[in-house]
């Protein structure tokens, strides 16, 4: 497992995030990178059911699920405590019975409707780094765009930074000036499958409360 | 006695009993009894079992007789009251007498024979019938009853005597005895009245289709009606499926075809006289070979269908029993199934072409499916128990640590068995080129030596051979020497200098050799540099690539100019691969420089001049190149 | 195709696999004999027996009184560390005189090792917990395994165990995908030449929670 930076890309105003993803996307090209696929990160989330009131978790309880397809055979889930596990697919079935309720009876946690969220995109492999370029929707309305770049040889985040930086500041620009807060409070440890989940949680987390604070403006 | 006076008339009992009376009043009595009758009847009355019953008998029947005197002769008067009785007694005493005396002559049969009388079943027997058969009776139970206990002792004694015999070789417990010794090496089961067994692969992992199955059956046949000068009767027969008959082996040739031939050409070759074993083998012999056949046959079958299923840049061929494929362009693999069964005739079968067996290839082509084998039943066991059950740890432990589509792709990927021996195939092509090659180079060049030093561990992917060069008679010093490591791969030779220069090379034989021959003229410039240095002769250049004079077939010349310690002799040495190693000498001359000037002019501004003069090697002293130019330094170092 | 039914079933919320298992018990005296035959009957006769050593924590979730609380099994080896497995059982059909053996679904999901906080944080609550001992043996696709268990004297604490009772569990099970049939007559097969060391039969779960409540 390498080094994962994961990055919000501003859309500046005037463009749309097509442009801005293809204007990425030429950048990358030109440096070399070589496209191999696309790649796909999405994640729902699902609220503990208390309107029968006896489920004893206070507050309510929120499961992120998270799946990559960089790590086909993993499924990932986050809760807001924090708390990461990472699994076999087939934990969605486990998901799939938690939340399914049998007739007239209710489930024990529910699905949050309309909270489904996804970065896709192209997939490009410049020698030892992966780059990534998705666009984020949520139930399909364009909410922004996120770069991931990826380091395989290293798994201490120390080690590579500055490496990493350039790289990234050549198509990026200052987006990249500083290590993402996740990776900034590892420098100095083992960089771990789950903390790239919890970098993406966090950006579509922030996209989410984009759009709520976004609504009343509009 | 009757009182006297007294007359008393004794009427006779009318004794005889009346048999009939006829209708006119007569009577008709049973006649009486003769004297033998009376004695016959009296006799049987007689229990001989008590021991005075004779006498008992005598005085019974004497009385009986007195009796009956008694009443006959109550008519008569008597003579004396006793006289009747003496008579009686002296009677009865002479007939026992006759008696016995008949008895002895009897026992003695010489005069006379007791003989059986046929006579009616009312009738009664003859008394001395009567007393022998008595006699005979009582000694006929104790014979029989000895007779008895003779039997059972006898048909012990029999039944231990024919166990003894067993134990040797006799025909009934002999088959059990070998059926147990099969059953020790072979799976035997019973189905109703006949015993299978089965020489398949199946429980060691094999998922072949065909299976083995043999029976087992009893040898009817007697030792006695075995042919001459065969092998030792066994009580055991085992029938072998008839497709499994005959024996076999995977034959795997690895030969240089011309490059026009290709792969389209392929005989169907069928040889047939081959391992042909006699039918009355001994049955461990049978099941080994059929055993063989049938793994054999899994063998090819699973190598032909690689080969149809394979998609590779090279197309193999599959004819029949036979499998083709190039492994480098001139150099083809063939893998050929034999299976004699051993039914043609005896006459007809002409002598087979020689054919080259790899036997390391065939060897390896079998423990390759007995992996397989293994690696189906050996399935990692699950920790903790209730995990999923029949992939691997690292495969289970995938999901949980986030491996990521490169990893998985990796641990998925597996070899066919054909493109495993196809490896080893080429690897061995190689080696083996390689070896000749060094080996040839070797023996044409005498100047440098070449010594080849091959790693004893390697595998049957990859070798290692360290060549060295050096000069007889200057390895003492490791400065001398030149060295390659060569490591042998499947498709490729890397080659690591003593320089740690890498280099890559191909299949092709002529490179490595254009490799060895840059590298041994190298070696006379190396060398010529440390031998200055050893004399104390001065280095002015040295230049590994020289660029200037005739231009090599392959690589490059190089050049070395040395200096005398005292500054008048320059040598200069060139040696190329294919331009040859030439060696020039400048003594500089004195005669040119005006005498005139040499007060002035420094010395050393005197070496300037003069011209190179190449020297003819042949002429000069010398084992090798090495002894030569320490000989030419030598001499030409002169005080000015 | 196998992974495309899969991913249809894990979309669908369908557990892909049924269980097929035969239950047995024998007094510790006569283990030996039988993991001694078992040794003959299973494959790998000619290696020694796989040892595992596990732990096994139930967790169960309860919602309102009127709703079935949902159980999860944890189990991890402690012989490989790194290995934790959660499992989800279906309801049993028991009734079925077709079947020979006790089939119903499951999910047998790998996990990480922060399993136990996240079960413990999503409201699953730890019901109880044991450890078992014992041996493992597979023929085929069968899997059995002679298992000790022991209870727990203190939470938490692995070393501080006592044997439950003087036997040991025997279970047969196969896990195969969903639509196989033939599973069931070969497990009886099996099952037979076991007899009479230990009878493996079906055993109704349902019943004997009843009979102890």
């Amino acid at each position: 497992m390498g080094v994962v930076c994961v990055y919000a890309f501003p859309v500046p105003e005037g463009k749309s995030g097509q442009q801005v993803v293809d204007s990425l996307q030429k950048q990358v090209e030109l440096l070399g990178a070589v496209k191999t696929g696309n790649f796909s990160v999405d994640c729902e989330t699902y609220q503990a059911n208390t309107q029968a009131g006896t489920l004893t978790t206070t507050p309510q309880r929120l499961i992120h699920v998270l799946h990559n397809s960089e790590q086909p055979a993993s499924c990932f889930s986050v809760l807001d405590t924090g708390t990461t596990l990472i699994a076999d697919v087939l934990f969605d079935v486990l998901i799939h019975k938690l939340t399914s309720g049998k007739a007239g009876k209710e489930a024990f946690y529910q699905q949050r409707k309309g909270s489904k969220m996804e970065s896709k995109g192209p997939r490009y492999e410049l020698s030892d780094f992966i780059i990534k370029i998705g666009s984020v929707s949520m139930a399909s309305n364009f909410k922004g765009i996120l770069v991931e770049v990826e380091y395989s040889p290293c798994s201490v985040p120390t080690e590579c930074w500055n490496l990493m930086r350039e790289l990234m500041q050549s198509f990026m620009g200052n987006v990249a000036e500083t290590p993402p807060t996740l990776v900034k409070n590892k420098m100095d440890n083992f960089y771990l499958p789950g903390d790239t989940i919890n970098q993406y949680l966090e950006h579509f987390t922030n996209f989410r409360k984009q759009t709520v604070m976004g609504q009343p403006i509009r | 006695m009757a009182l006297a006076g007294v007359t008393v008339s004794i009427e006779a009992v009318h004794e005889n009993q009346i048999q009939e009376v006829t209708l006119d009043g007569q009577e008709i009595c049973v006649p009486p009894l003769s004297m033998s009758e009376c004695l016959a009847k009296s006799a049987q009355k007689i229990d001989f079992a008590e021991e005075d019953g004779e006498e008992k008998g005598k005085t019974t029947s004497e009385e009986e007789t007195e009796a009956q005197e008694k009443e006959s002769s109550a008519f008569q008067p008597s003579l004396w009251p006793w006289d009747s009785v003496r008579n009686k007694l002296k009677a009865a005493y002479t007939e026992t007498g006759v008696l016995l005396d008949v008895l002895n002559i009897a026992k003695e049969k010489k005069y006379m024979v007791l003989a059986h009388v046929q006579q009616d079943t009312n009738e009664p027997k003859s008394a001395l019938q009567i007393l022998a058969k008595k006699k005979a009776f009582g000694l006929q139970s104790i014979s029989s009853g000895l007779s008895t206990a003779a039997s059972v002792l006898m048909g012990g004694a029999d039944r231990l005597k024919k166990s003894q015999q067993e134990i040797g070789n006799r025909q009934q417990t002999e088959f059990h005895f070998e059926l147990h010794n099969l059953r020790q090496n072979w799976r035997l089961k019973k189905v109703g009245n006949s015993i299978i067994g089965d020489l398949s692969y199946r429980s060691a992992g094999s998922r072949f289709w065909q299976g083995g199955t043999f029976e087992v059956t009893k040898n009817t046949m007697l030792p006695s009606e075995q042919v001459e000068g065969t092998n030792t009767h066994s009580a055991l027969e085992v029938v072998i499926p008839s497709e499994l008959e005959g024996s076999s082996y995977v034959q795997v040739e690895v030969k240089h075809v011309s490059e026009s031939t290709g792969l389209m050409h392929a005989t169907l070759k069928l040889p047939n006289s081959f391992g042909k074993y006699p039918a009355d083998a001994h049955w461990q012999t049978k099941l080994e070979v059929a055993q063989n056949v049938l793994f054999c046959k899994e063998l090819f079958s699973q190598l032909a269908r690689e080969a149809t299923q394979l998609k590779s840049s090279v197309p193999h061929v599959v004819v029949g029993n036979q499998i083709f494929t190039n492994i480098f362009p001139s150099v083809q693999l063939s893998i050929i199934l034999c299976h004699a069964t051993g039914k043609g005739d005896e006459k007809s079968q002409p002598r087979p072409p020689k054919v080259e067996h790899n036997h390391v290839l065939e060897h390896s082509l079998h423990q390759l499916l007995r992996e397989v084998h293994h690696k189906t039943l050996h399935l990692d066991p699950p920790h903790p128990v209730t995990a999923t059950f029949g992939m691997t740890k690292r495969r289970r432990l995938a999901g949980p640590s986030g491996m990521s589509r490169a990893d998985l792709k990796e641990m998925s990927e597996s070899e066919t068995l054909l493109e495993q021996i196809i490896k080893q195939a080429r690897h061995e092509v190689l080696r083996v080129r390689t070896m000749t090659t060094i080996d040839r180079l070797a023996s044409t060049i005498p100047d440098p030596q070449i010594m080849a030093h091959w790693s004893c561990l390697n595998s049957s992917l990859q070798s290692n051979v360290k060549i060295i060069i050096t000069s007889n008679g200057y390895d003492g010093l490791r400065l001398t020497w030149q060295s390659l490591d060569l490591e042998i791969g499947t498709d490729s030779i890397k080659v690591v200098t003593k320089d740690r220069r890498i280099l890559m090379l191909s299949f092709l034989e002529k490179e490595l050799e254009d490799l060895i021959r840059w590298q041994v003229s190298q070696h006379h410039i190396s060398l010529s540099q440390n031998l200055a240095r050893l004399m104390g002769w001065q280095i002015l250049s040295y230049n590994g690539c020289s660029g200037v004079g005739e231009m090599e077939d392959f690589a490059t010349a190089s050049s070395i100019q040395l200096v005398a310690p005292n500054n008048d002799r320059m040598l200069s040495i060139r040696s190329g691969i294919t331009s040859g190693l030439h060696v020039y000498l400048k003594i500089d001359s004195k005669d040119s420089l005006d005498p005139s000037l040499t007060a002035l002019v420094d010395p050393k501004w005197l070496n300037l001049s003069g011209t190179f003069k190449e020297i003819d090697m042949e002429q000069i002293d010398g084992r090798n190149f090495a002894a030569k130019l320490e000989f030419i330094m030598a001499m030409v170092k002169q005080k000015r | 195709m196998y992974m495309d039914q899969l991913n249809q079933a894990v979309k669908g919320g369908i557990a892909p696999f049924h269980e097929y298992l035969l239950q047995g018990s024998i007094v510790d005296s006569s283990k030996d004999v039988l993991v001694h035959r078992l040794r003959g009957l299973c494959d790998n006769a000619d290696s020694n027996p796989e040892a595992f050593h596990d732990h096994e924590m139930i967790f169960s979730l309860k919602g309102s009184p009127q709703q079935q609380p949902m159980t999860v099994y944890l189990r991890h080896s402690l012989i490989q560390t790194d290995c934790w497995h959660l499992r989800y059982v279906g309801s049993t059909e028991f009734g079925d005189k077709t079947r020979q053996t006790l089939v119903r679904s499951c999910v047998d999901i790998g996990v990480s090792d922060s399993i136990v906080k996240f079960l413990n944080e999503i409201g699953f609550k730890l019901e109880y917990e044991f450890v078992a001992k014992g041996y493992f043996f597979h023929k085929g696709r069968m899997k059995v395994t002679v298992s000790k268990l022991f209870k727990m004297n203190i939470q938490g604490d692995v070393n501080n165990i006592d044997p439950l009772t003087l036997s040991c569990l025997v279970e047969l099970s196969v896990v195969v995908p969903t639509g196989q049939e033939q599973v069931g007559e070969d497990m009886k097969n099996f099952a037979e030449q076991l007899k009479p060391l230990v009878q493996l039969e079906k055993v109704d779960h349902r019943r004997q929670q009843q009979a102890a409540t």
